[in-house]
Order: C-alpha cells, then sequence, then structure tokens
C-alpha cells in the first residue's frame, strides 16, 4: 500500500529527541496495539492517555477516591480496556472510550506489573506481579485470584500458599516474580528468584517445564517479542538474555503434551520438566554491560523485533542502549540527567517513549534527513557508481516511437480502487474489526473574549515543526517575516478586517476561485509576499491601518 | 449538444442514465463546494456569499445556516463521523462548525494567505489545509492548535487530501507539481508531477489509497500510481482550464469518475474504459465541485456565479 513510498528504513532505530509530553508526574507508560495511543500512569493516581499522532491528550481516566501512584499500565489487545495497577494495592480495569471503571480488584500486596491476558476472548484476566510474592491470576468476573507456583523443588511443584519457604532455598525476602504471558495467552512463562523459567498452562496451572537460565541468578523481568518468537529475561547478575522460543504460537499446551509424553521413561519429575523446558526455550543470546556492570531496567524488543533495548538508570542516568538482535550494540541514546523509569518501543514506528524520574515522558525519534530525490519524479538515489551501458539505438534519431508504445499498454490495464491490501505487520485476524484505534477528538470550543488570549497561544506557532521543499526559497523568508506577524492576526479582529479589506481593494476583483488565481499568477510572488509584512507590522500599532495601508498598496504599482 | 443521455459501451447492465432531481437556491453568490457527509445523512454547500448550508440528505431541507466567515468559503470538509464540518475561507481562517446545532466551535488562524483546500484525516483529529501562501498546515483538531507548517510549494496550494489511513497527505498547486508528504514528520516522500505547465487543480486518493486521481488545468484528469509514478487512465472531454474543479470516485453502482466541466456540464466516465458515459447537463456556469453520496446514487454539483444553485441528479431505480 502507501508503505512502499514510506522511507524503506523504517525498521531503523531512533536516535535524538524529538518532543516530550507533560502532564503531572507520569510514571509508566504503555503503547496500545498500534501505537496510535500512548497511556501514562501518573503519580496522582490518574491515567492520561495521549494521543500519539497530535501529541495531544485524548482522555484521562480518574477515580477520585484513589490517589495511590500508578505502578504498571497495560492494553487490552482489542485497545478497549486499560488495566491500571496502584500503589494501594488494587488493580482497576477502565473502559478507554468511556472513561469509566469496568472492575476494580485489591490484593494483598501492590502488585508492580500487571498483564491482561493477551487474547481478546478473555479481557477480564489478568496476571499481576506482586512486590514480593508469587504471581497472581485474577479473574475480575468472578473475583477469583490463583497463585501461581514459583518453584519445582524435589517435592514436587509447590505454591505459594504453602510455606514460607516459598522461594526454596533462603533466598531474599523482596524478590519480584516475573510472569508473562505467551503471545496468545496460553501459556504462562515465570522466572523465580533460582534463575528458572516455569512454563504452565493458563487454565489448569499445570508446570510443564523448566529451563534454567545460565548464571542461576534471580530473574527480574521476562518480555516476549510481538510475535511471540523470542523471549528476553533481565536477570541479577546484570545481564540480558534473548531466548529462542521453540514452541509453535498456536497449540503451544497440546505441543508440551507431546512433548512430555516422548519423554516417559524419566522418573524423576525436575529432570522430566526440565528436558521438556530444553525442547521449548534455546538461548541465543546475551548482552551486558562490561563496562559499568550495571543493572538493566525496562529492557523490551522493538515493534518488528530486529533490535532489543535497554535502559540504564541506576546512578540517576537516563541512558538508552540499542542492540540488534545478533547482539551487535548499535546506539547509546543519552537522556537528560533525570534517572529513567520506564521504556516503550512503537509497534509500528522506530520510535522511543522513555519515562523519566521528574514525570516528564520523551520521544525519541530517528533525525530528519530530508529525502531530496522525493522532489523530482523520476530521479533514483544510487548507492555507489554504477556502470551505464548504451543501448545499441541509444543515438540513432528515432527513440520515440519506444516510448509511445509503453505508454498505452499501460492504459489498457483494470484497475482496482475499493480493494485494500490486509495489514501483513499485524495480522492478527481474529480482532481487526472491533479495535479501538484511536478516540474521537472533539475540538474544544473557542469562547468569544478568548481573543486575547490567542496572543499566548499562537505564539506556539513559532514551535511548530516546519518542513521546506527546496524550490520555494522565497518561501524562506517569509517564514521568518511570519513569526512576529502571526500574533496579529487574532489581536483585535477590527484591525484584521481592515487589513483584509485593504488587500480586496488591492486586488480589485471579488474573492472567485478562477479569478484570482489568475490574478495571482500574474503576480510575482516576492511583492506579494513583502506586502502582506508591511501590512501587518503596519496594523500592530491599531491605529489608522486604513489609511497607512493604502501607501504600500499604490508603491507596489498594481 | 447532445443531451442527457450518452454512450452505450457494452456492460452487464445497461447503463441507467442520471437525471436532475432537485435544485437547491440558497446562496446569493457563486457556490464553491459541495460535499455528502461521510454517513450521507447530510449535504453542506459552502459559497462565496460567506456561509456554509446544511440540508438533509434525504429530504433536502435547509437544516442549518453557518454564519462567521469574514469573506468567501473557498472549500469544505466533513469529519469522519460526519459530526463537524471544516470550512475554508478566504479570509484565511478555518472554521470547526457542529453540524448537529449549527454553531461555530473553532476557529483556525494562522494562514498568511487565503485557505483554499481543507481536509479532515481519517481519524478525524487532524485537519490539512492548503492556502495562497503557498503552504500545507497541519491542525489539531481538540486544541486548534497548529502542529505543522509545510512549505510545499512555490505556487498556491490547491487540493490537499489524506490517505485512508491517515498516514501520507497528497497535495496539488498551480506551481504543477503534484507532492506526496508524510503526515507524521512533514517530509516530502515523492513528487507525482513536476512540470511548470500545467497547473494542477485538483487532486485526491483513491477510496483504497493506491492511486491518485489527479486534474490539471489543460482539459485532463488523470489516475495516478504513486508507487510507480506512471498514470493508468486519462480522462478528457471535458474543459477544465482556469478553475479549481473538483472530481471524484462514483462506486455505487458500478465504477465511474465524475468531475465538472467548464462547459457547465458534469462528466461521467467508466473508470476502466475511460469513455465518457454520460453528460449532465443544466447549470448556467462552470461546474466547480461535484461530490457523490456514499451509498445512494446521487450526486450533487454546484455552480458559479451566474448559476449560485446545487443541483441534485439521481439515477433511477
Amino acid at each position: 500500500m502507501n508503505t512502499m513510498i514510506i522511507d524503506p528504513l523504517q525498521g531503523d532505530f531512533p536516535e535524538v529527541i524529538e518532543e516530550y509530553l507533560e502532564h503531572g508526574i507520569m510514571k509508566c507508560i504503555a503503547f496500545n496495539r498500534r501505537g496510535t495511543l500512548l497511556a501514562a500512569g501518573c503519580a496522582d493516581g490518574s491515567c492520561v492517555i495521549w494521543d500519539f499522532e497530535t501529541r495531544g491528550i485524548a482522555k484521562e481516566l480518574r477515580d477520585s477516591d484513589r490517589v495511590a501512584p500508578i505502578t504498571s499500565v497495560c492494553w487490552s489487545k482489542n485497545g478497549h480496556n486499560l488495566l491500571a495497577a496502584a500503589a494501594d494495592k488494587s488493580l482497576t480495569l477502565w473502559s478507554v472510550s468511556t472513561g469509566e471503571k469496568v472492575a476494580r480488584a485489591t490484593l494483598q500486596q501492590t502488585t508492580l506489573l500487571a498483564r491482561l491476558h493477551p487474547s481478546s476472548t478473555a479481557p477480564s484476566i489478568c496476571l499481576a506481579c506482586p512486590l514480593s510474592s508469587a504471581p497472581v491470576l485474577v479473574d475480575f468476573n468472578t473475583g477469583k485470584t490463583t497463585d501461581l507456583p514459583v518453584s519445582v523443588s524435589v517435592a514436587g511443584p509447590s505454591t505459594a500458599s504453602h510455606s514460607r519457604n516459598k522461594f526454596g532455598d533462603g533466598s531474599l525476602p523482596y524478590t519480584p516474580t516475573p510472569a508473562t504471558f505467551s503471545k496468545n495467552g496460553e501459556l504462562i512463562y515465570v522466572g523465580n528468584s533460582k534463575g528458572e523459567i516455569l512454563i504452565m498452562d493458563y487454565l489448569n496451572v499445570h508446570v510443564y517445564g523448566v529451563v534454567s537460565v545460565p548464571g542461576g541468578a534471580l530473574i527480574k523481568s521476562m518480555v516476549f517479542s510481538r510475535n511471540g518468537q523470542y523471549l528476553l529475561t533481565n536477570s541479577n547478575d546484570r545481564t540480558l538474555r534473548i531466548f529462542e522460543n521453540l514452541l509453535p504460537s498456536k497449540g503451544g499446551v497440546k505441543a508440551l503434551e507431546k512433548i512430555s509424553k516422548t519423554l516417559v521413561g524419566v522418573q524423576e519429575v525436575v529432570d522430566k520438566l526440565k528436558m521438556v523446558g530444553s525442547k521449548c526455550l534455546v538461548l541465543s543470546r546475551e548482552f551486558q554491560d562490561s563496562v559499568t556492570r550495571s543493572h538493566w531496567k525496562a529492557p523490551c524488543f522493538s515493534g518488528d523485533g530486529e533490535w532489543v533495548v535497554g535502559a540504564l538508570a541506576s546512578k540517576g542516568e537516563h541512558k538508552i542502549y540499542i542492540w540488534g538482535k545478533a547482539g551487535n550494540l548499535v546506539k547509546i541514546l543519552e537522556g537528560p540527567k533525570e534517572a529513567l523509569t520506564d521504556l516503550a518501543w512503537h509497534p509500528e514506528q522506530p520510535i522511543i517513549v522513555s519515562a523519566s524520574l521528574a514525570g516528564f515522558v520523551y520521544i525519541w525519534a530517528k533525525e530528519f534527513a530530508e529525502n531530496w530525490s522525493a522532489f523530482a519524479p523520476d530521479f533514483k538515489e544510487l548507492e555507489e557508481n554504477e556502470e551505464y551501458e548504451e543501448r545499441e539505438d541509444e543515438f540513432d534519431l528515432m527513440p520515440e516511437t519506444v516510448k509511445v508504445k509503453e505508454s498505452n499498454t499501460i492504459e489498457d490495464e483494470e484497475v482496482d480502487i475499493l480493494a485494500v491490501d490486509k495489514d501483513s505487520a499485524l495480522s492478527d485476524s481474529d480482532l481487526s474489526q472491533e479495535e479501538l484505534c484511536f478516540l474521537p477528538a472533539i475540538p474544544s470550543p473557542d469562547a468569544p473574549e478568548q481573543q486575547e488570549k490567542y496572543l499566548g497561544s499562537s505564539s506556539q506557532l513559532e514551535g511548530c515543526n516546519r518542513s521546506r521543499s527546496p524550490l520555494s526559497e522565497e518561501a524562506e523568508q517569509n517564514v521568518q517575516e511570519e513569526n512576529p506577524g502571526s500574533s496579529l492576526f487574532v489581536g483585535n479582529s477590527a484591525a484584521e478586517e481592515v487589513a483584509t479589506d485593504g488587500r480586496v481593494k488591492r486586488r480589485r476583483k471579488p474573492s472567485e476561485k478562477g479569478l484570482e488565481l489568475q490574478a495571482e499568477k500574474g503576480r510575482q510572488p516576492s511583492t506579494k509576499k513583502k506586502c502582506l509584512a508591511k501590512n501587518r507590522k503596519k496594523s500592530r500599532g491599531q491605529e489608522n491601518c486604513a489609511g497607512r495601508n493604502e501607501e504600500p498598496v499604490t508603491d507596489e504599482g498594481n | 449538444m447532445a443531451a442527457g443521455g450518452g454512450n452505450q459501451p457494452p456492460q452487464i447492465a445497461p447503463y441507467r442514465p442520471y437525471r436532475l432531481l432537485r435544485t437547491l437556491t440558497g446562496h446569493s453568490r457563486a457556490v464553491s463546494c459541495v460535499k455528502f457527509s461521510y454517513d450521507g445523512t447530510s449535504l453542506a454547500s459552502a459559497s462565496l456569499d460567506k456561509t456554509l448550508i446544511i440540508y438533509s440528505s434525504a429530504t433536502l431541507d435547509t437544516i442549518w445556516r453557518l454564519v462567521g466567515h469574514s469573506e468567501g468559503v473557498s472549500d469544505l470538509a466533513w469529519s469522519s463521523d460526519s459530526h463537524y464540518v471544516c470550512s475554508a475561507s478566504d479570509d484565511r481562517t478555518l472554521r470547526i462548525w457542529d453540524a448537529h446545532n449549527g454553531e461555530c466551535v473553532k476557529t483556525l488562524k494562522g494562514h498568511s494567505g487565503f485557505v483554499f483546500c481543507v481536509n479532515f484525516n481519517p481519524q478525524s483529529n487532524l485537519i490539512v489545509s492548503g492556502a495562497f501562501d503557498y503552504t500545507l498546515r497541519i491542525w489539531d483538531v481538540k486544541t486548534g492548535k497548529c502542529v505543522r507548517v509545510i512549505e510545499a510549494h512555490s505556487d498556491p496550494v490547491t487540493s490537499v487530501h489524506f490517505i485512508r489511513d491517515g498516514s501520507i497527505i497528497v497535495s496539488g498547486s498551480h506551481d504543477g507539481s503534484c507532492k506526496i508528504w508524510d503526515a507524521a514528520t512533514g517530509a516530502c516522500l515523492k513528487t507525482l508531477i513536476d512540470d511548470k505547465v500545467p497547473a494542477v487543480s485538483f487532486a485526491k486518493f483513491s477510496p483504497n489509497g493506491k492511486f491518485i486521481l489527479v486534474a490539471t488545468l489543460n482539459d485532463t484528469l488523470k489516475l495516478w500510481n504513486y508507487s510507480t509514478g506512471k498514470f493508468l487512465k486519462l480522462y478528457t472531454g471535458h474543459v477544465n482550464r482556469q478553475y479549481c474543479i473538483t472530481s471524484t470516485f462514483s462506486v455505487t453502482n458500478g465504477k465511474y469518475i465524475v468531475s465538472g466541466s467548464e462547459d457547465n456540464c458534469v462528466y461521467l466516465w467508466d473508470l476502466q474504459g475511460k469513455n465518457m458515459i454520460q453528460k449532465l447537463e443544466g447549470h448556467s456556469d462552470t461546474v466547480i465541485s461535484v461530490s457523490c453520496h456514499p451509498t445512494e446514487n446521487k450526486i450533487a454539483s454546484a455552480g458559479l456565479d451566474k448559476d449560485r444553485t446545487v443541483k441534485i441528479w439521481v439515477q433511477d431505480a
């Protein structure tokens, strides 16, 4: 579709801070499935939904009696619901389009990380990873909470409710145990403090396999790539690891059962689980920062799975490291001197969004480089010199016949103006009909007394991003002159009308489309612009506009 | 000139000609633009008499008259939910009107020349406008702030249109060029045409976003495949030398290209065969704008100053 002419290097990574969003103190961020909306949880207990296209606030989700800071936000797959976990041990499910609370649950501990079930058939089920106990499956409809097993000891899989020794052999008491759903939500992967990943199915909570992460260090977080083929783990030994997921994306439970059956001969439960596990996840890469040996924060994949990003924030820094999937470090982004608290990569574009301790959300994007070849229709950029081979009849005197034939054949093709290509990148066909991609933008009404206030708002025009076409160098002059002038348009409507009257008189013709254009064509562009600038500057005084406007008009000699 | 019925190319079903249903005479000056809403319930028209009128598309009664601009209105656009109408005027502003109560909700100021063309993006959170100051401006609907200024051309911008997913914008201008811009960054992605003559008077994406229909002031309409940069179809027979006449796709009953013309007629061509199917006569001045109803076989057309009417044409069942 149109992506054919958009920059083919779409899969690249961002380089500079393009913009920042400010609204209270935002602590955690999440994109919706298509990246059109960004949800941010704030320190005052509210959630803000930003329209990423306009970089404006689309909605605010606020519950007046809850003011505890939000620790985690997660979108449902169809974008209709948002799950927010707060520091007062609660989980709230919001409906994004209405802004109303749908459900609330209170747990025994504050949740650090909350994830909604990825399948649209069970949007009310979520996974909550609390501060220091086992992950919990919460069903909003029934209110049931199920603790998940966190370790497989010799005595068999033990659940959290059994004993205080739930973490096995006396490891630190306050250890978060991360958990994540597989891509379609059939399986849950839980990482424990011994460096093991338990694979279980979400319906029966039956542990199928165990994978040992080399190094045996406590696992701090786990996240899948968007296509579900790679798992990224962040361990206490300051290393990020990528595992390749060997299970199929659909029917993972059946595949696990099949693997288990083939290992019937193995007596030891733990050994059997480990053998099953080894067939599910295979270590593929390791990343660490050998220089500073710091802990990583908020690691994740890029939208297309080509890049891995991790952040360093332990010494109050705001550094973002980007690696290629092959393991090579490609970029280090350094942000302002505020510690980074959360990070998210846009699902489709090469944009990273990072939240800092000060509450701002920074948007990192590719450096904007003008594509000059776009301005000439037939221009093709070459990567390197190409030898040009002439045709036999290149310099013959009758080359036109060839061209004519070409254009005729093209015109006879059938043209289809209605068929739409399906977007293959996001090809989960079960849901695309009902997805909520954007919130309706309702223009906020202008009050008539706000004319003076416009002086403030329109000066923001200077901050507008501007792009130029190289053909209009004179337009550049206009841009500089426009800035001081723009605030005038809104000042006093009387002055404005006079200015327009002056110009209309100058035109000598009523404002009909074609006649105008004819008049415009005859006039030189530069004189017209200077005229406009003069008119504006004079009317700034707001006195005797009519009189003064006449002078430049006659001088121009229309 | 031949009246009403046109050629009969070999088709699956015989072509049923359009006939005049009603003439609406609400405006006191030339009508510059007419557009059906996306849900088909309303029709809006803009005029050089500084007002817009919203009609009910079923009864063709006037519902609202939108007054507020201090100069003539050149273009209008409906939001995707058919709730808001945005108008572009020679008073260098754009206004967003609520179509349900006829109130002006917002005024967008910033252009330094007559605003000539306007369109919402499909998500209707952004508005793009082109003006005589040679620039395109992208506005945030909610706040009314100008989000981006693109120094697009070296002559007045005559036409702007978003693609169906809102990612790119096509703009046509009197400098003879038709360019495609990335909506998010404002970067120029492609230049489709770059000849100084003839001027590009209108450009619009096809419903599926793969093709662009471009009108140039040499009596020509071309359908371009913009990824290959080649035009596929050429439609001629009408007159278009002076005005920025809008054209559109008619897809409710067979695929046609519909356009106004300076010989006071509305032309219909078969999309694939490029032959003219019908010429609708009745206006007494240039037909400057045409619009097709999204679901019914209805066409609305607007005439310039000697005519000042909006005519509704329907196909007999």
